[in-house]
């Protein structure tokens, strides 16, 4: 029944959006752009595609920076524009999305002002989705007490900051501890959300998040080995939507090595085949290459259904992996390090 | 007009040529050519000249830019008279050289003007800084003196209210939209413990380096401690709030007002002067701009052309290969010694013609008239090569059948003025090109439209119909024979031919009569459907016919014997004997006839009698008539059913058991394969001849007869099944396309009726009074009946009658000839490159 009026809010929106994913880059636009021989030529190939004439203004010669820039800054554009003509729930959902950013561009703008850089040298490196008003202004909090009265509570993120309030000073660790503790309330958030618009969406975006949350599980655990983070807050730090919710999180809190963490996953399927397949030999792909691989299936799967919001989400994730593998095979073609040149992630 | 009869001969030619500047010039030389890709599997950035076309990137990169700067100026960019040749090598450099100092200099001077605008927006906001919060401080001073009075009176109290009249505060300006959440930043990192007071400035401020309207508050935040005023000066820069120095006593503040002011009034003058040198610099830019940028794209074109050719293995020439009109070939070859004479190059370059069994493009010489025409054929399918033209015959038959539909007088006459209009005005409306696509379509069919309006106009005389009323010039051929007593007693009376028509009929198409008489419909249904199976009829036989003219051309003869001829005797026998019926019926049959069988109401109905015919079954005629219109018509008809029935057959099996028996003759005497050793004759170049061997081309295959049509490889049984479809679809197409032309009727009538509706519904209600009221009523009704004529009738009525032409002739005349199997020729024109570049913008 939802899909009969779906089309009346967000219709245009998704045809546009699935328009928008046939200019993803091909299996065949790879073999051309790995036979580059400098980064003039990526260039001449990719005016091939749908990129069309994004770098036609940009001097010569080109550097990695500006093809990654330009390329964000075309992902950017498009995303933006979906959001501008979308509607109640859509645009909640996409706000969502951009949370994430918020996330990582704070954690950056925290990490950058304890190292004592200017805050204008960091700016640029956040990314566009994630910019806020007070963004800039972060610097003036010492404390996660004042980022909190002082910056974020007047940004969407408040709510999820509520459980970092009572870390004391902004350290390393802290901090590290902060995005965890954000992203772990965010996933949880985003997955309720998702939950509560209901029918296709919540099938597609659950099995999605559910895996963005179990990856972030695994993820911290493997890297709290020795480090002086605690078990007991380690388990604080994974976010509880996930498949492994709870028995798998209870056996991941008490890993004490990559091995245990890798048994922990035998007991699912599909976590376990990604273990399998990775290795730290080379030749091998890494556990996070593996991690990325499947991700980029479940975006795939998503464009199967119809009537739903998973498409946008799905898209995004979808042409960042594919903005990374530009900009890989960019830096292998200007390093002339071709050895590594075909760790790209293929998308279709 | 040859020309228009079937598209011209081609030759797939190799070009060889010296691969430096030799290539360049002579591409330019090639403008009747299509070059073939010879590389199809090379990626874009592996050809030749990859490079030169990525020089030629950078060079528009630049013009693009200049371009963008001349715009925002608002500097008039003049149109090219004469669009300038493509540059040579040479000159090429020179170009690059030159746009490189035109895009320094301007990049420099825009460079410059944003520093100065940044320095002329930073005094700007300092000034409304010191003016605006002259207010505040004013206030707060009064306040200072009230508390200095205070301290008169007990200094204890005098202290304390000095420290706290001590205020640090830091002034400054913010983007307006930004000022909520900077408000309540500043209240929520001091806990409420800043004071900010802030004022509007009412003029947006410029931007320095976009040069958008930039609107800005103006703000003084006041505040104790020194801990705050760091945390406050975070806050500002966080964001983009620029701070400015600002004295705190009055009269330094004064000063420093004047100071600014004086210093703007400079910075002004300097301003206005790099704006005039900026100005001069862009309009001596733009006049050359578009030269320029045509210049560019020539050379694009050119090295993209070259990117199609391929290199001799030896790494001395260059070859390519194009498919050339055979008629041009002597003006490419003497436009390349030219090309390579010009440029100076020892050695010339060369064309030779070779040969292949490749389907060469299809290209038809048209001009402006035939333009229109060949683009409708084509629209259905570029025609296979060499096969018969169809646009030649449409340019009459068109705007013939739509007439058929479109027949008034008065709507022709509309579509021919503007179709003249059009024609008349070409030049300057073409120089104009719009991009409204309805304008477009309509501008690019000028002249169908003109001919389409003129032919109305004729059929619409025949007719009589000028916009539904009748016109009576050479006076009717029918008189009244009644005294007006006998007319006032009936509103309605029977004319008798006998009495009351002189038997000469009306000069020239219907008789004005008709437009009084009640049964007009039905004399004019009777008239028209006729007319169109005639003209239908002779349509479709002029199809077949043409087809014979493909077939001799192919060197099928055989088909003409085994397809040709039973299907023309089948459409003859069957519907043009119909048509022989028609005109028998209106010669034999009068009432002036002494013959009583000739009577009138003795006249068979044509279609029963045609009926009858294919059943073999009689009906019993009136009394006093016969059956027949002539002797001997009952034998007649039963031989022409069964001769055209024996044609079915024939058309069905004859060919393919021609070409199983050929096919069998053949393997019989089997002979050697033939060697096509005479093809390497064509290339005596010394140097060139182990290239002509190192060319896979030439003989990958023996071809096949003339035309190349691959029927003889095909099985007997897919032949078999081709010639059963063709068949089938043939003879049942013979009663469904006749049937099909009835559409001329249909249109025609509805025009008619709908304009007579528009009339009698409209126009008569402005008609009816004869005072002053009616003259209003008049004008009204006026508007209304011409904006719906020209809407309806002639706009919507018209493009109906126009798709409707265009299928009779795709569907019912060109299925029985055409293949349509080609592709289009595109030769390499900078015309139509500029055009497409220019279109894409």
């Amino acid at each position: 029944m939802k899909g009969c009026i779906f089309n009346i809010d967000a219709g245009y929106l998704e045809g546009l959006c699935r328009g928008f994913k046939c200019g993803i880059l091909k299996q065949s636009d790879y073999l051309n752009l790995v036979q580059c021989e400098t980064l003039e030529d990526l260039k001449l190939h990719l005016q091939g595609t749908d990129y069309g004439t994004f770098l036609a203004n940009e001097p010569s010669p080109l550097s990695v920076s500006t093809i990654d820039d330009k390329l964000r800054e075309k992902l950017v554009i498009e995303f933006q524009h979906l959001r501008n003509h979308s509607v109640e729930p859509l645009s909640t959902f996409l706000d969502f999305i951009t949370y994430s950013y918020m996330i990582d561009n704070i954690i950056l703008l925290i990490t950058g002002t304890l190292h004592q850089r200017p805050i204008s040298e960091l700016i640029p490196k956040c990314h566009p989705l994630g910019s806020f008003e007070q963004m800039e202004a972060i610097h003036v909090a010492a404390t996660p007490a004042e980022l909190y009265n002082a910056v974020l509570v007047d940004t969407p993120l408040a709510p999820f900051f509520v459980d970092c309030i009572s870390e004391q000073d902004l350290d390393e660790m802290n901090i590290e501890i902060i995005r965890n503790t954000l992203y772990k309330a965010y996933l949880e958030a985003f997955y309720d959300f998702c939950k509560q618009i209901g029918g296709t969406t919540a099938d597609v975006m659950c099995e999605i998040l559910a895996f963005e949350a179990d990856r972030r599980a695994i993820i911290i655990t493997i890297n709290s080995f020795g480090t002086e983070l605690s078990k007991d807050d380690r388990a604080k730090l994974y976010p509880r939507c996930g498949k492994l919710n709870p028995d798998g999180l209870a056996a991941l809190a008490r890993a004490d090595d990559y091995e245990q963490v890798k048994a922990v996953a035998e007991y699912y399927a599909e976590y376990s085949a990604l273990f399998e397949g990775a290795g730290n030999n080379v030749g091998d792909k890494t556990l996070e290459d593996k991690f990325f691989e499947h991700e980029v299936s479940l975006n795939v799967h998503a464009f199967l259904q119809q009537f739903h919001f998973g498409v946008f989400y799905s898209y995004l994730k979808l042409k960042e992996q594919e903005c990374r593998n530009i900009v890989w095979i960019s830096e292998c073609v200007a390093q002339k390090h071709r050895t590594k040149i075909d760790n790209y992630i293929p998308i279709f | 007009m040859g020309a228009m009869f079937r598209s011209e001969e081609m030759a797939l030619c190799q070009l060889f040529i010296h691969p430096d500047k030799a290539a360049y010039t002579s591409v330019p030389s090639l403008d009747v050519c299509e070059a073939v890709d010879l590389n199809p599997d090379v990626n874009a950035f592996q050809r030749k000249f990859v490079n030169e076309v990525r020089r030629c990137d950078e060079m528009e990169r630049k013009l693009r830019y200049i371009e963008a700067e001349v715009h925002k100026d608002g500097v008039h960019v003049p149109s090219v008279k004469e669009p300038p040749r493509a540059p040579n090598p040479r000159e090429i450099i020179d170009l690059e050289a030159h746009l490189e100092k035109t895009e320094n200099e301007i990049l420099e001077l825009s460079h410059n003007a944003v520093n100065l605008k940044q320095n002329y927006l930073e005094l700007t906001e300092l000034k409304h800084v010191l003016e605006k919060t002259e207010a505040f401080f004013v206030a707060q001073e009064e306040f200072g003196m009230d508390s200095l009075t205070k301290s008169l009176i007990s200094d204890e109290q005098g202290q304390q209210a000095a420290s706290r009249g001590r205020l640090g505060f830091v002034a400054g300006v913010v983007q307006r939209e930004r000022v909520p959440a900077f408000e309540r930043m500043l209240w929520r990192i001091s806990r409420g413990n800043v004071f900010l007071r802030r004022a509007e400035l009412d003029k947006p401020l410029e931007d320095p380096t976009t040069g958008n309207e930039i609107y800005k508050t103006v703000f003084v935040a006041f505040f104790q401690g020194e801990q705050l005023k760091s945390r406050i000066k975070k806050v500002c820069t966080g964001f983009h709030a620029s701070l400015y120095p600002c004295p705190p006593s009055n009269t330094e503040r004064q000063d420093m007002v004047k100071g600014v002011r004086t210093r703007l009034e400079d910075l002004n003058m300097v301003l206005n002067q790099t704006r005039d040198h900026r100005q001069r610099v862009l309009i001596s830019v733009a006049k050359e701009l578009p030269s320029w940028s045509i210049m560019v794209r020539k050379m694009k074109a050119i090295y993209h052309t070259l990117n199609l050719f391929n290199m001799d293995v030896t790494k001395k020439c260059l070859i390519g290969e194009c498919w050339v009109p055979t008629a041009d070939l002597p003006n490419v070859q003497k436009a390349l010694v030219d090309g390579s004479n010009a440029c100076g190059s020892s050695i010339p370059s060369f064309l030779n013609c070779i040969e292949t069994d490749e389907e060469p493009p299809t290209f038809n010489r048209t001009n402006r008239f035939t333009r229109g025409f060949q683009n409708l054929i084509d629209a259905y399918g570029v025609a296979s090569y060499r096969e018969c033209n169809p646009a030649l015959y449409t340019i009459i038959t068109f705007p013939f059948l739509f007439a058929v539909m479109f027949g008034d007088l008065g709507h022709g006459l509309i579509m021919a003025l503007f179709g003249a209009w059009m024609v008349i005005k070409e030049v300057s409306l073409a120089a104009k090109k719009s991009n409204n696509e309805i304008w477009n379509i309509f501008f690019a069919g000028r002249y169908i439209i003109l001919l389409m309006g003129c032919f109305s106009m004729y059929t619409g005389l025949v007719y009589n119909d000028i916009f539904s009323k009748s016109m009576n010039i050479f006076g009717s051929s029918w008189y009244v024979p009644y005294d007006n007593k006998t007319l006032e007693s009936s509103p309605a009376f029977t004319l008798d031919p006998n009495d009351s028509y002189i038997d000469v009929p009306y000069f020239i198409g219907i008789d004005p009569i008709w437009q009084t008489a009640d049964n007009k419909i039905i004399f004019l249904n009777s008239y028209k459907m006729k007319l169109s199976i005639i003209f239908g009829v002779v349509h479709m036989i002029f199809g077949v016919c043409m087809s014979v003219v493909n077939y001799n051309f192919f060197k099928r003869r055989y088909s003409i014997i085994l397809e040709f001829l039973p299907q023309v005797v089948f459409l003859c026998l069957l519907f043009l004997y119909m048509v022989f019926m028609m005109f028998y019926k209106w010669v034999a049959y009068s009432t002036f006839s002494t013959d009583l069988a000739y009577q009138q109401g003795c006249a068979p109905s044509v279609l029963i009698l045609f009926i009858n015919m294919m059943l073999f079954s009689s009906n019993e005629p009136e009394a006093g008539c016969k059956e027949f219109m002539f002797e001997g018509q009952g034998q007649i008809q039963r031989v022409f059913v069964l001769v055209a029935l024996c044609c079915i057959p024939v058309m069905l099996l004859g060919k393919p058991l021609y070409l199983l028996s050929a096919s069998k003759k053949k393997k019989k005497d089997v002979k050697p394969e033939q060697s096509n050793g005479s093809v390497n004759q064509g290339i005596e170049m010394q140097e060139q001849t182990d290239i002509g061997d190192g060319e896979p081309k030439p003989e990958a295959k023996p071809s096949g007869s003339g035309g190349g049509h691959g029927h003889d490889e095909e099985p007997f049984s897919e032949v078999m099944i081709h010639q059963a479809i063709h068949t089938i679809e043939y003879v049942l197409s013979t009663i469904s396309h006749t049937a099909s032309y009835l559409r001329l009727w249909a249109l025609s009538l509805a025009h008619a009726e709908l304009s007579e509706v528009l009339w009698n519904m409209v126009l008569t209600f402005g008609l009816k009074d004869s005072n002053y009221i009616g003259a209003i009523k008049l004008y009204v009704a006026f508007c209304f009946w011409a904006l719906f004529t020209l809407a309806i009738l002639v706009m919507m009525e018209g493009l109906s009658a126009f798709l409707h032409t265009l299928r009779l002739h795709w569907v019912e005349f060109m299925s029985k000839f055409y293949q349509g199997l080609g592709y289009i020729f595109q030769p390499f024109c900078f015309k139509t490159i500029l055009e497409q570049e220019e279109k894409e913008e």
